[in-house]
């Protein structure tokens, strides 16, 4: 790195903020143009790279799960092709074992030349709606190898020297089940990359090519040093933590750990995965981009005024450990679910180390991504064509330091990733939607709330040969709180069928569906932050005149007894007296409880005496949720998780702000 | 004002300053006021009126842009509201499409939705897409939510539900029992405010618009109430944020058209100014003292958006003038990072304490600050009101700028100039380049009190060969609300594959909007041969998601024509074409005009030959130029029409100051604009 600048500061500041232009043209131009509804709710991403590869701009508007992956697809088209790339040669690439994240995201890179000089990369990724494999939308929960999973695309020339090779189009888009989508997308993708290279020309025309390539560098070299100064100003120590997968069925029921120790080393952040579990019998593992793309991710809301580039990126050492395990999961283990299962965990897991070194900036656990799909035969016309019905929800972020957490909103994954509307839906799918609401008492209780959830329902009016697929995560390693904050609530989608109901669980594909089923699922809210009994009674009945929270668990989770005025016109008031009794009596209670058996829990449940909400939140006890079965390792494992969250902030244990969430967290150092 | 004269009035409510403009007929000629905006708006426009000598039995007619609805709702001063929406639904508007606006801090939340979830209230009734009714409206539950409602004293409903776009007869239903048991209370039903698909669009509109009917329904009632009680005897038109003015009726019906009002003004004030010179394709930039609002127009028409808020998260359907805001203004504060670049804005000085040159503080280098050490701005405005300190400009430059990066306090002022003027640049391209505009083509209109200063040079950055300075750039928005037509936007869904769109359908769908129209305008009182009725379809390839407009004449008899041209509109702003993809109509607009009196702006006789003495010489640093150049200032007031000379110069005003660099052309034209004519512009496309 640089300590001093080749340009002016003028010609440095307009380069900088003309890049950021034009990755954010190439924005617009997708969204003006784009087929798939994955890549119009955002789920999208642009960047210029320089000939190394090296990313000098990303979009200001990026979806988080592709930030940190741009740089590696672009080196592995130079890498594949050296020498043999040539003006007017355009190349694609899906490939997660190659620094892709999942298939879905195809993306195109442009190389863009002066004369014959190659000078950078243009590189449009979106998230195509279906790439083949043997689940519509291609995302198949249960697949072990990559093989039946869906197209994959090592780094190809689709355009050579101006000529498109619509052969190999055909080829690719032959494979999946929207075809004339995947060629509109791969245009409108084709014309963004264009933007770029117009735009760039327009500047080395007035600028010279020189200027320009200092600016490339220049650019990595001033977020380098902006992000090493402020690192420099943290304390020196190190940090760990572990956050889980719900279970890897190579093994039986038992949480799955991701573990990630931080090391903050002068003006260097170091990171550790190395000690996580071997890669898991699910499609919820992760290629070595997209765990980095979670390392970044996890950062990057920590500095969130630090432009992204390669910059950034050269601040942080990171060892995911040897090849093998579900951080960094070799071809041809499945890794389509790493968004659902490796990603979110990742991300998390820095969240709250980073809440100790910036307590300011804290926040617990966020709700996990989740997607459902059905697909079949859309029997509403003569003509049965295929839909696909293919659901994201909003969910509800960690409880903050001073704040609760925000509301419905979308995945951590991406913050920008919208979610559909129903009337769009109703009319391209055989899908009724009953309900879209916030669920009541989603927010992990804590003296400063978990933000809410959201549930949504459905009917099959009338499908044929149609099935449903979960890529979800969380119906056991619960979203958690910190700082004493209490957990949210499982997920998992619930299937009636005439009087049947049936729990279908948080991970599952290919499940027969038919008109007239009803299936419905929650999101989670955020975990909480603080002990709940800390939080003020007067913001408890405020949540309860607006139904975030129940009058029920007012009493159970807040210790808050809450009297009716007037229902009609929401008034209520604060039993103070009773509250305090309350209170009093949790606190005397609540490690107790952490102990009890945990089959005579499992017993009440079944019984109708205790809910899911009682369980996970007083009872640290985790089911099978549908038939109400114990899973004993798995609460062993959540009941030590809560233990180390929860227990020392009751009891006033842990020091200062920063939570004691790590395994062995050694004290900060100063330096 | 002489008895027997008419005058035309505008007036702008901004947020600082209310302008009053008011144009005497025939002469045409200009008087102008400039009052602080009252924290009753309407006193503010009624002193103004007084200041500026208007006799309001004489006024022929009164406009108005004001930002009475934009901040209700950015302060959330809003009456007590409710929203009657399916059940199962009520959390539609809080859920929104559940994105941040801030990606990466975690610490910025998007503003809670307007009306809380409390008093969202649902009712069993359900429609499907079709348009098929699968549950009636449950009529004992509307009934009972109607006389909670009553019991919780709230003054506006939104009824909202599900598919009502295609079926609006279950919101009519609960609008009549809502009308029954509360009668003074305004309902808005989102069949009626925006019959269009997509749930959370079509309820956010809604709750706009029925929050902000009571207020801007009592505004403008007693606007016109205390107009009339002086005498005025005209309407009161009221612009709106698509460019067009509507009657005091029409506003309180659809409130939320009023959001934006302000900026929308602006817009068409620049397409004016260009339309007079000639210029179908103008670039507006209208810069304040803490941000500059772009626009566009091509081809005479402004751009139109449906996609914009005011509150992120909270979209605001009605087709708008498409303006781009950012944060550089005269005040906005250039600053060195940490790690050493140079930055500008978007944080402004704003008018307490201000740029360094206004005495108040000596830390905060500011774009003003940069253009008193340049010469640029003298340190006595034209009219004297003010005094601009230029040690405390160069103090400041020198401390926040100079020093940190070892340049002299003029390069650093230039330096801070120049990044302001790219950052401009980007937004412009942001706005314009991508879709395949080509600048040579536009004219560049620089209003707003430090537009004129930045003109030249963004002209030059950006190719653009000419630039327009209107009279009065401090006030010139006000006069853009005299410069428009009444307009409604009126529009509905039809959705299916162009080529088997029933042409007799279409042409049955565009009859029924027209004799909305003609109903609409003929209640304002326009009579027949004043209303224009343009008809336009939107249409995309099937599976996109975003629709282009294409105008279509009338009488529909064959899809082909309007799929043709949107293959070419596609392949001209997009740059490329799908002949063989199915293209889908998405939905048939139709947009009524009903021509309105206009304000001429008076003309002069181009006699001016030769140049007035300057007030003052003083050097001046340009972008261009190494060293300062000795520069004439001249007062505006002063050049008559056709005066012609080449800068340097520097034109000074009361409420603007215009930079000629040097080797760049001045004409003054025959309605006292400055034109400017950029040497050596060259084209920019590779």
């Amino acid at each position: 790195m640089s300590t001093r600048s080749r340009l002016d500061p003028v010609t440095f500041e307009v380069l900088k903020n003309a890049f950021a232009a034009i990755v954010d043209q190439m924005a617009e131009q997708i969204l003006r143009t784009c087929h798939s509804f994955v890549i119009y709710a955002r789920d999208f991403s642009s960047a210029l790279c320089d000939r190394d590869g090296n990313t000098i701009m990303q979009g200001s508007q990026d979806i988080a799960v592709h930030v940190g992956t741009l740089h590696l697809t672009a080196k592995a088209v130079l890498d594949q092709f050296k020498d043999d790339i040539q003006p007017g040669d355009v190349f694609a690439i899906n490939d997660p074992y190659l620094g892709g994240t999942h298939f879905n995201d195809v993306r195109i890179v442009r190389p863009i030349f002066v004369g014959d000089e190659l000078i950078a990369l243009a590189q449009s990724n979106g998230h195509w709606a279906d790439v083949g494999g043997t689940v519509p939308g291609s995302f198949d929960i249960n697949a072990r190898e990559h093989f039946g999973e869906g197209l994959r695309i090592p780094p190809i020339r689709i355009i050579d020297q101006g000529k498109l090779r619509r052969d190999l189009i055909k080829m690719i888009s032959s494979n999946t089940r929207a075809p004339a989508d995947v060629e509109g997308d791969c245009e409108a993708q084709l014309e963004a990359t264009l933007v770029a290279e117009r735009e760039l020309h327009r500047l080395i025309g007035k600028y010279g090519k020189e200027t320009i390539l200092v600016g490339f560098e220049e650019v990595q070299d001033y977020v380098e040093r902006l992000t090493r100064l402020r690192v420099a100003e943290l304390p020196d120590g190190v940090w760990e933590t572990e956050d889980y997968i719900d279970v890897d069925p190579n093994e039986g029921e038992g949480l799955v750990p991701i573990r990630v120790r931080l090391e903050i080393d002068g003006d260097t952040i170091k990171y550790d995965l190395s000690n996580s579990h071997k890669a898991v019998g699910s499609f919820l593992n992760a290629g070595f981009g997209a765990s980095f793309s979670g390392i970044v991710g996890g950062t990057k809301t920590f500095f969130p005024d630090v432009p992204l580039n390669s910059g950034f990126y050269r601040v942080m050492e990171v060892n995911l450990g040897p090849e093998g395990s579900v951080v960094n999961a070799p071809w041809p283990i499945a890794v389509t679910g790493f968004c659902s299962g490796p990603y979110e965990k990742i991300m998390n897991a820095l969240f709250e180390l980073w809440s100790q070194i910036m307590p300011e900036r804290a926040m617990a656990c966020s709700f996990n991504l989740e997607y459902l799909l059905v697909g079949g035969r859309d029997a509403r016309s003569e003509a049965r064509p295929i839909f696909m019905w293919y659901d994201w929800m909003a969910g509800g972020w960690g409880g903050r330091n001073g704040k609760d957490g925000a509301n419905a909103t979308a995945p951590v994954f991406g913050a920008g990733l919208a979610v559909q509307p129903l009337e769009g839906q109703e009319r391209l799918t055989p899908v009724l939607t009953s309900t879209h609401e916030i669920l009541i008492d989603s927010g992990g209780p804590g003296q400063f709330r978990g933000g809410v959830g959201v549930r949504k329902g459905g009917r099959l009016t009338a499908v044929e040969g149609t099935v449903m697929s979960y890529s979800c995560d969380r119906a056991r390693s619960i979203t958690w709180g910190i700082n004493g904050g209490l957990p949210s609530y499982p997920h998992g989608v619930w299937l009636r069928r005439g009087e049947e109901e049936t729990f279908l669980g948080a991970a599952f594909s290919n499940v027969p569906v038919h008109t007239g089923d009803v299936f419905w699922r929650p999101s989670a809210g955020g975990g909480g932050f603080g002990d709940p009994l800390e939080r003020d009674p007067e913001r408890v009945k405020d949540d309860v005149v607006d139904e975030y929270v129940s009058v029920k668990r007012a009493r159970l989770d807040y210790g808050v007894v809450l009297r009716e005025v007037d229902r009609e016109l929401a008034e209520y008031e604060v039993d103070a007296e009773a509250t305090e009794r309350e209170r009093a009596e949790i606190r005397d209670q609540r490690e107790k409880w952490l102990e009890e058996d945990p089959e005579a829990i499992a017993a009440r449940y079944r019984a109708g005496e205790l809910d899911m909400m009682d369980l996970v939140r007083r009872y640290g006890v985790i089911l099978d949720w549908g038939p109400g079965e114990l899973l004993p390792k798995t609460t062993v494992g959540f009941r030590a998780m809560l233990a180390r969250r929860m227990v020392p902030h009751w009891r006033g244990e842990a020091a200062g702000a920063g939570t004691d969430g790590g395994r062995e967290a050694s004290a900060p150092a100063a330096r | 004002v002489a008895r027997d004269a008419q005058t035309v009035v505008a007036v702008d409510v901004g947020g600082t300053f209310t302008d009053v403009c008011v144009m005497t007929r025939p002469s045409g000629s200009l008087n102008v006021a400039k009052v602080p905006t009252t924290a009753d708006p309407i006193e503010g426009v009624l002193g103004g009126l007084t200041e500026a000598g208007v006799d309001l039995e004489h006024m022929a007619l009164f406009c108005h842009g004001t930002t009475v609805a934009t901040n209700a709702l950015i302060t959330r001063r809003l009456p007590a509201s409710a929203m009657v929406t399916t059940r199962g639904f009520r959390d539609v508007i809080e859920i929104r499409r559940s994105t941040r606006d801030d990606l990466w801090d975690a610490y910025k939340d998007v503003a809670p939705p307007y009306i809380r979830r409390r008093d969202r209230l649902e009712v069993r009734e359900r429609i499907d897409y079709a348009g098929q009714v699968l549950e009636p409206l449950d009529e004992d539950e509307a009934r009972l939510a109607a006389r909670l409602l009553k019991r919780r004293g709230v003054q506006a409903v939104a009824v909202c539900f599900i598919n009502s776009y295609a079926n609006p007869a279950n919101e009519r239903r609960m609008c009549e029992i809502l009308a029954e048991e509360l009668p003074d209370v305004a309902v808005s039903a989102s069949s009626d405010v925006l019959p269009e698909i997509f749930e959370h669009e079509r309820f956010s509109t809604t709750v706009t618009n029925a929050i902000l009917g009571p207020l801007v329904g009592g505004y403008v009632r007693r606007l016109g109430g205390r107009l009339r009680d002086g005498g005025y005897r005209g309407d009161v038109l009221i612009l709106h944020s698509g460019g067009g003015v509507m009657t005091d009726e029409a506003a309180s019906r659809l409130a939320a058209r009023l959001a934006g009002s302000g900026i929308a003004a602006g817009a068409v004030a620049s397409r004016e100014v260009a339309r007079l010179c000639g210029y179908p394709n103008a670039i507006g930039l209208d810069m304040g003292g803490t941000s500059a609002d772009i626009s566009l127009v091509y081809e005479g028409e402004a751009r139109i958006t449906t996609d914009w808020f005011i509150e992120y998260g909270y979209p605001i359907r009605f087709p708008s003038i498409e303006v781009l805001t950012i944060g550089a203004g005269g005040g906005s504060i250039a600053w060195i990072d940490e790690a050493g670049s140079l930055r500008n804005g978007p944080q402004s000085a704003g008018a307490d304490p201000g740029p360094a040159c206004y005495g108040n503080q000596r830390e905060q280098p500011t774009n003003t600050d940069a253009n008193v050490v340049l010469g640029r701005l003298g340190e006595t405005l034209v009219g004297g009101a003010m005094r601009l300190d230029r040690a405390a400009a160069e103090d400041a430059v020198r401390a926040g700028i100079a020093e940190p990066l070892a340049f002299s306090v003029e390069e650093a002022a230039r330096a801070v100039i120049r990044v302001a003027n790219a950052n401009m640049a980007d937004a412009v391209r942001l706005i314009s380049l991508r879709r395949g505009y080509d600048p040579r083509d536009f004219a560049l209109v620089v209003f707003g009190g430090a537009g004129p200063l930045h003109g030249a040079d963004l002209a030059r950055e950006l190719s653009i060969p000419t630039v327009l300075v209107p009279p009065n750039p401090g006030i010139w928005s006000a006069l853009g609300c005299l410069q428009v037509d009444i307009r409604h936007d009126l529009s509905v869904m039809l959705l299916g594959a162009a080529s088997e769109v029933d042409p007799q359908e279409v042409e049955e769908r565009f009859a029924e909007l027209e004799q909305q129209a003609h109903e609409l305008l003929g209640a304002e009182g326009i009579p027949e041969d004043g209303m224009r009725l343009e008809r336009s379809i939107d249409m995309r390839y099937l599976g996109q998601w975003r629709s282009m407009t294409i105008p279509v004449g009338a009488p529909v008899t064959s899809l082909e024509p309007a799929i043709a041209e949107f293959h070419a509109e596609h392949e001209r702003v997009h740059n490329y074409r799908r002949d063989d993809a199915p293209v889908e109509v998405y939905r048939l607009n139709l947009r009524a005009l009903g021509a309105v009196d206009k304000a001429e702006l008076p003309t002069y006789a181009r006699d001016g030959k030769g140049l007035p003495a300057p007030r003052e010489r003083r050097p001046v640093l340009f972008d261009a130029v190494e060293s300062p150049v000795d520069t004439p200032v001249f007062d505006r007031s002063s050049l008559p029409a056709g005066a012609a000379f080449e800068g340097p110069a520097v034109i000074d005003q009361l409420d603007s100051t215009t930079v000629v660099p040097p080797g760049v052309r001045v004409e003054i034209d025959e309605w006292l604009n400055i034109r400017m004519t950029m040497p050596d512009v060259r084209s920019e496309s590779a």
